[in-house]
């Protein structure tokens, strides 16, 4: 750190102001509770003690779309349920992410062909960050995808890419 | 009481609607069109007399069926010109069950509604209404129940045309 080391008292740690940030939003990425089908079931697995998503600072599933920064679509999104996962999403506040979970969120898994009211892929109607294959994932295929989103977060930056223009 | 005596005694009490019964048949090799039935006897009942034969089946002492256990219809072929719709009765006290039948034009079908006898019908008849197209004349609350209020067409109709977008969602 060159210029700046040793110039200030111990106790006093120097970083990056990306660092810092990425750093708080990815070890505190607490998801709605929010489960449509079978993967709630795996969701629930993995909030509970034996895989622990409190490990990754995730456990906190919070109640309102308000106070939360992740929303986990786990299961089998209709048409009914689109609008209503479409509101939830405009109501989290940003940085806001999405993981979708299992073969029915990504795709319309096995409702893909003669499902007449499911959405094929949750992806039609809000942003998705991370897609989980399964049916149901695994908690291991969760952890994993909560892995790859604090990855992404961990890459991301506050401080806008100057415009080049011709 | 088996089928046989609950068959009987429908004919004593003269059930208003019974029109006939079927029961499974062996197979029959010789027989290339219809060869054979498996499954539950039951009896058939006219569209118009059902909610009357219901509540026959229900006051009759000996028959005593207090419990409407399931309700749903079935499009057999997209070439058959009729639904039938099915009713599965049980008797909390005799412990025997009945199984009826009702045919009804898939053209404007129309069938009185089973909920003044069972009231555990009425929700099976909307989900019946929405997927077929079936009209429970005399319903009380004859609103969607699983598909939204908007929705085209009778999913389990076998002649249904799937959306291609529903409120700006493609669904091909």
């Amino acid at each position: 750190m060159g210029l700046i080391e040793h110039q200030f008292e111990e106790n006093l740690l120097t970083t990056k102001v990306d660092w810092l940030l990425n750093w708080a939003r990815l070890s505190s990425i607490w998801p709605m509770t929010f489960g449509l089908a079978c993967c709630a079931i795996e969701m629930m697995a993995v909030g509970a003690a034996h895989h622990d998503i409190d490990r990754f600072g995730a456990g906190a599933f919070r109640a309102s779309p308000r106070q939360a920064d992740l929303m986990i679509v786990a299961g089998t999104v209709n048409f009914k349920m689109a609008e209503r996962v479409k509101r939830l999403y405009d109501q989290m506040p940003s940085p806001k992410y999405v993981i979708a979970m299992g073969a029915c969120a990504t795709g319309g898994g096995p409702y893909y062909k003669y499902g007449y009211t499911v959405v094929k892929g949750v992806d039609r109607v809000i942003p998705v960050d991370v897609y989980i294959a399964g049916c149901p994932p695994r908690p291991e295929a969760l952890l994993e995808g909560l892995m790859k989103l604090q990855a992404k977060i961990r890459n991301t930056s506050v401080i806008r890419k100057p415009v080049h223009t011709a | 009481m088996d089928f046989e005596g609950i068959h009987g005694r429908l004919g004593a009490i003269s059930a208003p609607g019974l029109s006939g019964a079927d029961r499974p048949r062996e197979a029959d090799p010789e027989d290339k069109k219809d060869g054979g039935r498996a499954g539950d006897a039951f009896v058939q009942v006219e569209p118009g007399e059902i909610a009357a034969f219901l509540a026959a089946c229900r006051d009759d002492a000996e028959l005593a069926f207090d419990l409407l256990v399931d309700l749903t219809a079935t499009d057999p072929d997209a070439q058959d010109e009729r639904f039938w719709i099915g009713y599965q009765l049980l008797s909390t006290t005799h412990r025997h069950r009945l199984a009826i039948k009702v045919f009804v034009a898939k053209e404007g079908a129309r069938v009185p509604t089973a909920t003044a006898v069972y009231r555990a019908a009425q929700w099976h008849e909307r989900e019946c209404a929405e997927m077929f197209g079936i009209t429970f004349v005399g319903h009380p609350d004859p609103r969607n129940i699983l598909l939204p209020d908007d929705w085209a067409g009778h999913p389990l109709r076998k002649d249904y045309e799937f959306p291609t977008e529903y409120h700006g969602i493609s669904c091909e």
